[in-house]
């Protein structure tokens, strides 16, 4: 691609600190959001770690149940809020303008101001920790009354509300940000069916966004007038209502699954269909499964809810039942991108085939708890747990790592060590599913989920045991990883512009792009540009 | 006590709700396996070998198979919503003449269980309370708490209903095995959640009526 993008001289970039917290370039804030959200991650997965650790015998005494009721809180929040979503929109910071051709966002400074909002925010609720009686301790859901004062009476549930209220607030502005962005900002040529997979995906994110995280806002103002301000909105004594608490935060919350998982499918569509050596499979029917999934997710927030006896159960089991048929379209494009190709298996492409073999058991077990009456005994057990980090975890934290690998040589210059990433790969896979699997069982079992101590009988001792094997297992994949970073940033293994003979625009450029992305851009004709180039006589325009 | 197990599927709403399971989880085996067929075949038939130097083809679309795809599995989802209606409607049918009646209270961290015209039984996290059922007989519940969220369950009847405060939700139970089952809160509610348990000991009617009298001279 060196007729692309030629080397030039361009002034030299600054690096010192006061050039990265006044930076309004979109590469470097889509870095910032990325170290940042993995920063939280090692946090989070220590907690994790800590969760595994007491529950590896029953009874253990290790960790306090008020430590402990902290601990999953965080780790809760932290992966959701801090980790997952935003590393996809730090990703998409970086690519979306690379993807579609522009020179940066549409609104750099109001980018930079969801970053720095974003990043207060987490360390707002982290700092609850820091507080009298230490950090929020309802859970990730804070579900009313639990969280009201007169049960929580400790700052480090305000901490958390005013921490999320600031993510919350990011996380729109941002949206606003990307979708601008693609629909006014793309290059010429660039039509709407020729937007890379990955940026469509983020399109239909932010259009989540934009429609379920008003609610979070409102749920936690409203949370913080209760609290402090003397409001009675959720407290029944006054005529208030804990299930309106629970209706408002999972209108927010299961859109919010999808926030977590969109982006990711997009990461997926790319890294299958370039080391396929093939285009993505069936492009418009996965740009409009997605907007499928967007819509049909603001309609199934109540399935949180079939053992309150106070929704329409079937209403929302339906709905949520629909959602199986567009995220089936994905699976079968997916296979069939593979079908017919000549796969390369890098670290990347390994963790996209996890993705897909973890993804596909959250999928499956996720139809089965949208069963209202299999949900009587599943809701809030271990069987939950499993599912939704079969999905979040399996899913979404493997497409993570996938684009890590993937993307690392565009935005450093230098790819990451493959064998070290492999083994990074195995380890995290096999640890993976040693940890969850049994979750399955815990729950069928009558493990509730949130429980700091259990009883000997039955068999949930040897289950939780496996499950912590499990966990260890992934906290050595993590030090493979950082050990992975460490070594090859001595080594610098140049990359190129085009190390994985990708065919989207992000790799028309150099590695790392320059401040205004391109020097030159090709043409456009296909979702595939820079295949159009290489072959001239498939060019069907 | 029977607990922290394969569950004992202890009533006749139960014997439904375990139809529910098993449709499902058949249902879920059969397509998972099909596609992770799917999924490996394609992820090794198709690697990169001296053999398969280069991607077969570019083609990237095709019609019928996709709107085979679409089809397929909304008929799926919708004869499994069938399945999941009429067992919902089996297992939330109220009977018009229970044997008994029970208010359940939950708090923070115990139970208050009040029979209609008779005992009430009351326990806390240290010393968790007893709930005694006739065995074949419907009683009917209403459930509500006096603080927060929690929620009442029992693993062996594969049941759970939320613990509102200033709400009131009813259902019926109809045990159909004999022996003492771990009920136990199924909402995170606090410190000593999980210590939040209860016991159900379903004994034959005659044996109910002597306890009934029983509690009734204490």
């Amino acid at each position: 691609m060196s007729a692309i993008a030629e080397p030039r001289v361009t002034a030299p970039e600054r690096h010192d600190i006061l050039s990265w917290i006044t930076t309004t370039d979109h590469k470097r804030i889509g870095v910032l959001y990325m170290a940042t959200t993995l920063m939280f991650m090692a946090v989070a997965g220590l907690l994790a770690v800590a969760i595994r650790t007491q529950l590896a015998r029953p009874g253990s005494e290790l960790i306090s149940p008020h430590g402990y009721n902290q601990i999953f809180t965080l780790h809760g929040t932290a992966m959701i809020f801090l980790v997952i979503a935003p590393f996809a929109l730090g990703l998409a910071n970086y690519l979306v303008p690379l993807q579609v051709g522009a020179p940066d966002m549409a609104f750099p400074r109001l980018n930079a101001t969801s970053y720095w909002m974003f990043l207060f925010g987490g360390l707002t609720v982290f700092a609850g920790a820091a507080s009298n009686e230490g950090a929020a301790s309802a859970g990730w859901t804070s579900y009313a009354p639990l969280s009201e004062i007169t049960i929580s009476t400790g700052l480090g549930q305000d901490f958390w509300i005013v921490g999320l209220a600031m993510v919350s607030v990011a996380s729109i502005m941002t949206a606003v940000n990307f979708v601008t962005t693609t629909f006014i900002h793309r290059a010429p040529g660039m039509t709407m069916w020729r937007i890379p997979i990955f940026t469509w995906e983020m399109v239909a994110t932010s259009l989540l966004i934009f429609m379920a995280f008003p609610s979070l806002t409102a749920t936690l103002l409203l949370l913080f007038v209760d609290r402090r301000l003397g409001g009675h909105v959720f407290d029944p004594s006054f005529g208030g209502s804990p299930i309106l608490y629970q209706h408002l935060f999972w209108f927010f919350g299961h859109p919010e699954v999808y926030v977590l998982i969109l982006p990711y499918f997009g990461v997926v569509s790319e890294v299958i269909s370039t080391f396929s050596g093939r285009p993505l499979f069936g492009y418009t029917g996965m740009v409009l499964a997605a907007f499928a999934i967007a819509g049909l997710s603001m309609g199934v927030w109540a399935h949180h809810m079939f053992t309150t006896g106070a929704v329409n159960n079937p209403f929302f089991a339906f709905v949520s039942f629909l959602i199986a048929v567009p995220t089936g379209i994905k699976f079968f494009n997916w296979i069939c991108t593979m079908w017919g190709g000549s796969i390369r298996y890098t670290a990347a492409m390994l963790y996209a085939v996890g993705f897909l073999m973890n993804f596909l058991l959250g999928g499956v077990t996720g139809v089965m708890v949208a069963s209202p009456p299999l949900d009587f005994q599943a809701q809030d057990s271990y069987f939950v747990v499993a599912h939704f980090h079969y999905t979040i975890g399996g899913g979404s934290m493997f497409a993570l790592f996938a684009a890590i690998y993937y993307w690392w040589p565009k935005i450093y210059g230098w790819r990451l060590d493959e064998r070290l990433g492999k083994i990074n790969f195995w380890l995290t896979f096999v640890g993976f599913n040693v940890t969850f699997l049994p979750m399955f069982f815990m729950g069928v079992f009558g493990m509730p989920r949130r429980i700091y101590t259990y009883s000997g009988e039955g068999a949930l001792p040897l289950l939780n045991l496996v499950a912590t094997a499990g966990a260890y297992l992934m906290l050595l994949a993590a030090v493979v990883f950082v050990a992975n970073i460490v070594i090859s940033a001595r080594r610098r293994d140049p990359a190129g512009d085009n190390p994985w003979h990708g065919y989207t625009l992000e790799w028309a450029t150099s590695s790392p792009p320059p401040e205004h992305n391109f020097h030159r851009l090709p043409p456009i004709r296909s979702a595939r540009p820079l295949f159009n180039i290489e072959h001239p006589e498939a060019d069907q325009s | 006590m029977h607990a922290q197990s394969w569950p004992a599927v202890g009533s006749a709403q139960a014997a439904s709700l375990a139809d529910d399971w098993r449709i499902f989880t058949y249902a879920a085996i059969a397509v998972a396996v099909l596609v992770w067929g799917l999924i490996l075949f394609a992820a090794v038939r198709f690697r990169r070998t001296r053999d398969n130097p280069a991607p077969r083809s570019q083609k990237d679309q095709n019609a019928p198979l996709e709107i085979a795809w679409t089809i397929g599995p909304l008929i799926l989802v919708i004869a499994l919503f069938v399945v999941t209606l009429r067992i919902e409607n089996t297992v939330e049918a109220r009977t018009a003449a229970p044997a008994a009646r029970i208010t359940v209270n939950a708090y923070r961290w115990g139970w208050t269980f009040s029979y209609r015209d008779g005992p009430t039984i009351d326990g806390t996290s240290n010393d968790p309370p007893e709930m005694v059922l006739p065995v074949g007989e419907t009683t009917a519940f209403r459930v509500t708490s006096s603080d927060v969220v929690h929620s009442f369950w029992i693993p062996d009847m594969l049941f759970k209903r939320d613990a509102v405060p200033g709400r009131v939700s009813e259902f019926d139970l109809t045990p159909t095995k004999e022996g003492t089952f771990l009920g136990r809160c199924g909402e995170f509610c606090g410190l000593n959640h999980a210590l939040m348990t209860f016991r159900v000991r379903v004994v034959s009617p005659p044996g109910y009526q002597r306890w009934l009298k029983y509690e009734a001279a204490q």
